[in-house]
């Protein structure tokens, strides 16, 4: 019992399966979670160790090494890189993708237990970190307030941070530059001296006036008392009032000596959205959580506490993740919808039957939800990456179901009963539509064994239009000869025929297509030599073409977002810098209308934490994130938008070094950034040669962005003491240094209390007495003695230029160039770059190579190539099978050339720019274009087997399965054609794979219909057009027999 | 008492069978799946990948008096659409049990 057979016997059944498959979909759809990319964990792990007091060099000798060494042997490691700054030791762990990371994690602990007894005693534990995607933020808000400022830390953390926690699925809200409040006691230099005091003096009677002491029991008569003796500040007020110490019989108040300042922590740090004081807050979520769903709840929550807010506090979104995720989620279902249109009316063209098209477009929901059941089963969400798939896939699966039932209603026009007809309709082809969908598997499959980064992508692909077209092609063998022996009807000879229906208008002009291009296939296979030529030269022409198609690796998106890294002279005070920031943003307010919204952060913050390790900040850097409004409401994207700025930010002369990005570094989007790698022990000699390079990159046209790692020496003031000198005054470096950090950074004497809250009380000199170096060294300090000294009576202040940062990779000293390649391709800036290299003079201790996205690229496009390969020959095998011949799939084969040839034709002339997306595009389009082979060369050889010329079998099989191979063409074509076109969020990322499809099989499907047949003609001429001689050799001995009447 | 031997495209099995219960004929003996090919018009029907329609083949023996209808219906059945074919042949039977 075959399968189509039970399936049309068994009806209620087979429509209880598939109901059941729609069903669970459904559910899958409804229940899958929304994101923007599937859950990855990049395999990085980082080493971080502290060594209070060493420098960049000697961190690198004394703890950088050692851990890398160490390290270098861990399993599965792919690269090692470093950095060295004073204080600290990052080692950075690069991961093979398929590594498992908490087995990495441990390993990497095991190895650094045997490092801790090398490392210099002072060195902390080193701490293993590892990166997670739930750790980016999700969400960015930028609070902005006037006269509540001081206190918007404890508004927002009572009011906002609180209640946004409670929501299911948070993983953290966190605030940055929130300032902190602070009660300052600013002491005079000269009337500390005057009165014979000290800062330490000072802090500690402070410290011990502010106190509350529980001091026993007390019993009265019944009653038990406690007895408190409470001496704590009620109000900073109180402090002024203090006596710190007597001089001549007279009390000194602080007030005298002293300004009392309760307010917000001195920052060298200032956050701005659109030009007013606030701070940014963040907010991230739970790995595996739902961000659309958890970026719904925050916002309505915000809502909710919106009204409970003094009123000028403002919380406005700077990056909502969900948005973009939103968008593009809206954008592709939209694509969908198109796709599914444009299907049906191609179908509905050809057919010219309702109840066909109906039963045909069945198939795609249901192949399409299984797709969804799958992404359910593995824990998958519902992503661009996921539905871009889908949208690849839905041209595909209705092609076995129009074979299927093209055959029904043949048989049924011929008169068949539809129940007949559909059983023995669908066992006439139901093997090569098996064999077409296992070509598409043999492309597809192949995808889903990619690693790394591409494999993230690329495994769902495979997976979703695998399972897509299987299903489809076990509805097309089951539900479609159902429904078509249920609902298709034999049409009476005698029906009226419409004078505008169907028949007289679009079929008239398919039949006259039909005989054109019979005539045209006739007049071809007689002039074989020339059209073999012809097609040569096509072919010899699109390669010409594809040398000015330029290369990339992966499309940037148009997220919104343009942020700005604006670097001063190294040094540059906080006040200074911001001034230049505040002359950008009203250029940019003014000239760009895009921006929606401004927020800066300029100088550190040295709350920062962990951020401070993804983003570079100093007193004399400014990161300025620019939001603009939606894509559909403005004309000019961020590429452009990016473009003026940094025309603009090159006429700031004080400005030496600018980024200007449009990608947030997020997965795909990481664009194509392209790395000089200089490796070298000795810093002069990489230093000439990086200046060098990095000159010559100037003259490179579309060569943006230049940063380069190795930063300018930092100015630093150091004090350097006398030994003896400090021992003559019975003191030591820790004490003067203590004493130093007391009067410059501040002393913390205590808390003040209030509400529950406890605010520093900081003392230290007033900023009018530590602004200069001389003023520096005038400071005095207390000897044991009771003695005033100055700071200049035991060494110097001396002005220095500390070293910069060293950074290796793969355990060499190294500096690298980034380089943003804008409106030029990867590939050729390349080239370029690596000519530019080649006239450098280089020292033979240094290496230079060119790394990065480009490397990238090169091993992506080289895995690509691989990859076609296997398909091709997995095509092959499976076709040799289906034909049990080896030149029928050769035959067919001579139409991938020119899907390739189409491609470049259409990327050339869309101005595409050949990325990994485009190749993957092209390597889908060996399966579909082999199918429309298949479909030829299946009927050609069924003609011949019927006894038909070769000649006469070509033209016949041409003109009977135009109509197929047209439709099932038409329908990829059209299916991809508003994912090559659409503008909307995210769409960069898939619209080159649409261009590279379209133009690739519109041109190979007009080739395929001559060259295909041609070939054919070709190829048989020797060996299958005399099989009937052959056979009759071997009988032989029935020659003498009277024939009869054919002779 | 006449054997009558019918030969028909599959497609036609629906058809047949009606045809049988029409005249009120109730014994066959019926082959499903047979190959075979027309004399003169008819296309090949070998169930294989060239010619993948196959027939079913049934013989009946029936009363003098109900072969003119069967034929008649045959002849009715064949005039749909010749392309999918049915013949039937009509020969004596000597004796039965």
């Amino acid at each position: 019992m075959s399968i189509y057979k039970s399936a049309v016997e068994k009806p209620i059944t087979t429509l209880m399966f598939f109901v059941a498959v729609l069903v669970l979909g459904v559910f899958s759809l409804i229940q899958l979670p929304i994101d923007l990319y599937p859950e990855i964990e990049p395999p990085y792990i980082s080493v971080m160790t502290t060594y209070s007091g060493a420098s960049a060099a000697d961190i690198e000798v004394n703890v950088t090494k050692l851990i890398e060494d160490r390290l270098a042997s861990v399993d599965k490691l792919k690269e090692i890189t470093s950095s060295s700054y004073d204080n600290m030791s990052v080692v950075s762990l690069e991961f093979q993708w398929d590594a498992n990371l908490d087995e990495a994690v441990s390993d990497v602990r095991n190895a650094l237990d045997w490092v801790l007894d090398a490392l210099p005693e002072a060195a902390d534990r080193p701490n293993v970190f590892k990166f997670n995607t739930s750790m980016m933020p999700i969400l960015f808000y930028s609070v902005t307030a006037n006269s509540s400022y001081s206190g918007l830390e404890k508004i927002l953390d009572q009011k906002v941070v609180n209640a946004l926690n409670r929501i299911d699925g948070i993983g953290s809200v966190s605030m940055n530059g929130a300032p902190t409040r602070v009660v300052y006691v600013d002491m005079d230099q000269s009337k500390m001296d005057a009165y014979n005091l000290g800062v330490e003096q000072v802090g500690n009677v402070i410290k011990a006036e502010n106190l509350d002491m529980p001091s026993g029991n007390v019993k009265m008569g019944t009653e038990d008392y406690q007895l408190r003796v409470e001496g704590e500040f009620d109000e900073s007020v109180e402090i002024a009032e203090l006596v710190v110490g007597s001089f001549g019989g007279k009390n000194i108040y602080l007030k005298d000596i002293a300004t009392v300042r309760d307010t917000i922590k001195d920052l060298s740090f200032d956050q701005r959205v659109n030009g007013r004081q606030g701070i940014t807050m963040i907010v991230t979520k739970q790995s595996g959580a739902n961000t659309v769903k958890i970026a719904g709840a925050v916002r309505r929550e915000l809502q909710k506490i919106a009204p409970t807010l003094p009123p000028d506090v403002k919380i406005e979104e700077i990056f909502d993740s969900s948005t973009f995720i939103r968008n593009s989620v809206s954008n592709l279902s939209e694509t969908l919808m198109y796709e599914f249109i444009f299907v049906v009316v191609v179908v509905l063209f050809f057919l010219g039957r309702w109840r066909a098209t109906l039963i045909i477009v069945i198939t795609i929901p249901v192949s399409l939800l299984s797709a969804f059941i799958y992404l359910m089963m593995t824990g998958n969400s519902i992503n661009i990456i996921s539905l871009s798939s889908i949208s690849i896939a839905i041209g595909m699966v209705v092609d076995d179901a129009i074979v299927v039932l093209e055959n029904i209603s043949r048989h049924v026009g011929r008169g068949s009963s539809p129940r007949e007809a559909s059983i023995y309709a669908t066992n006439e082809v139901w093997l090569s539509v098996i064999a077409t969908t296992l070509v598409i598997a043999a492309v597809f499959v192949p995808l889903t064994t990619i690693s790394g980064m591409m494999g993230v992508m690329f495994k769902q692909l495979g997976w979703i239009v695998t399972i897509a077209t299987v299903v489809s092609t076990v509805a097309a063998i089951t539900i479609v000869p159902m429904l078509s022996s249920k609902f298709l009807k034999v049409r009476p000879a005698n029906k009226r025929v419409m004078r505008f229906g169907y028949v007289n208008t679009v079929g008239r002009f398919l039949d006259v297509f039909d005989r054109a291009y019979g005539r045209l296939l006739g007049w071809c296979v007689t002039h074989k030599k020339v059209v073999v030529v012809l097609a040569a030269a096509v072919f010899a022409l699109s390669f010409y073409v594809f040398g000015m198609v330029g290369s990339d690796y992966m499309p940037e998106t148009d997220q919104g977002r343009v942020t700005v890294m604006i670097e001063l002279q190294t040094g540059t005070r906080v006040e200074e810098t911001m001034k230049t920031v505040r002359s950008f943003e009203r250029l940019v307010a003014e000239k760009y209308p895009e921006v929606a919204l401004t927020s800066a952060a300029t100088g550190s913050n040295d709350q920062g934490g962990v951020s401070a390790l993804f983003t570079t900040n100093g007193s004399h850097i400014s990161n300025i994130t620019f939001r603009l409004h939606e894509r559909s409401q403005r004309k000019r994207d961020v590429f452009e938008l990016a473009e003026l700025m940094r025309a603009d930010l090159k006429k700031y002369p004080e400005v030496i070094n600018y980024n200007v990005s449009t990608a947030d570094g997020g997965l795909m989007g990481g664009g194509s950034a392209l790395q000089v790698e200089i490796f070298g022990y000795d810093f002069d000699k990489t230093n000439r040669v990086t200046a060098d390079i990095r000159r010559r990159l100037d003259s490179i046209k579309g060569a943006e962005n230049i940063q380069v790692s190795r930063k300018n020496d930092r100015p630093e003031l150091k004090v350097r003491f006398d030994k003896e000198k400090l021992m003559r005054h019975g003191l030591n470096s820790a004490t003067v240094s203590a004493y130093v950090r007391n009067r410059v950074d501040g002393m913390v004497a205590g808390k003040l209390r209030e509400e529950g809250e406890e605010y520093d009380i900081i003392v230290r000199l007033n900023e009018d007495s530590r602004n200069t170096i001389r003023k520096l060294e005038e400071m005095t300090m207390l000897t044991p003695q009771g003695k005033q000294i100055r700071l200049r009576e035991l060494g110097r202040v001396e002005e220095h230029w500390s070293p910069p940062n060293i950074t290796r990779k793969r355990k060499e000293r190294i500096v690298t160039i980034d380089v943003t390649p804008v409106g030029v391709p990867l590939g050729t800036i390349a080239q370029q770059i690596q000519a530019e290299i080649n006239k450098v003079e280089i020292p033979p201790e240094v290496l230079v190579r060119i790394g990065g996205s480009y490397e990238d690229q090169q091993e992506s496009f080289q895995s690509l190539i691989l990859l076609l390969l296997l398909s091709i020959l997995l095509v092959f095998i499976v076709m040799a099978s289906q034909f049990e011949s080896f030149s029928n799939p050769l035959v067919i084969m001579f139409s991938i050339p020119f899907s390739f040839s189409g491609s470049f034709l259409a990327l050339y002339l869309t101005g595409t720019t050949m990325n990994l997306i485009a190749a993957l595009g092209m390597v889908l389009l060996v399966g579909v274009v082999v199918k429309n082979g298949i479909v030829l060369v299946d009927y050609m050889n069924l003609m011949r087997d019927r006894g038909m010329k070769l000649n006469d079998a070509i033209v016949v099989s041409g003109r009977s399965r135009l109509r197929p191979v047209l439709m099932t063409a038409l329908t990829t074509i059209l299916g991809m054609l508003p994912m090559a076109l659409s503008a909307g969020e995210g769409s960069e990322i898939w619209a080159p794979m649409g261009v590279a499809v379209i133009g690739g099989l519109t041109f190979s499907t007009m080739i395929t219909l001559i060259i295909v047949p041609v070939m054919y003609a070709v190829v048989s001429k020797s060996g299958e057009r005399d099989k009937a001689r052959k056979v009759r050799k071997r009988f032989r001995f029935m020659d003498n027999l009277d024939s009869g009447n054919q002779n | 008492m006449k054997a009558v031997f019918i030969v028909f495209n599959q497609a036609n099995t629906e058809r047949v069978e009606f045809l049988l219960d029409y005249v009120g004929v109730r014994g066959f003996t019926w082959w499903e799946s047979v190959q075979g090919r027309g004399t003169e018009t008819g296309e090949p029907r070998r169930g294989t990948h060239t010619w993948p329609e196959m027939n079913s083949a049934l013989l009946t023996v029936v009363p003098d008096d109900r072969v003119d209808a069967i034929l008649e219906g045959i002849r009715k059945i064949d005039h749909i659409n010749t392309e999918v074919g049915v013949k039937a042949f009509v020969w004596n039977i000597e004796n039965g049990y």
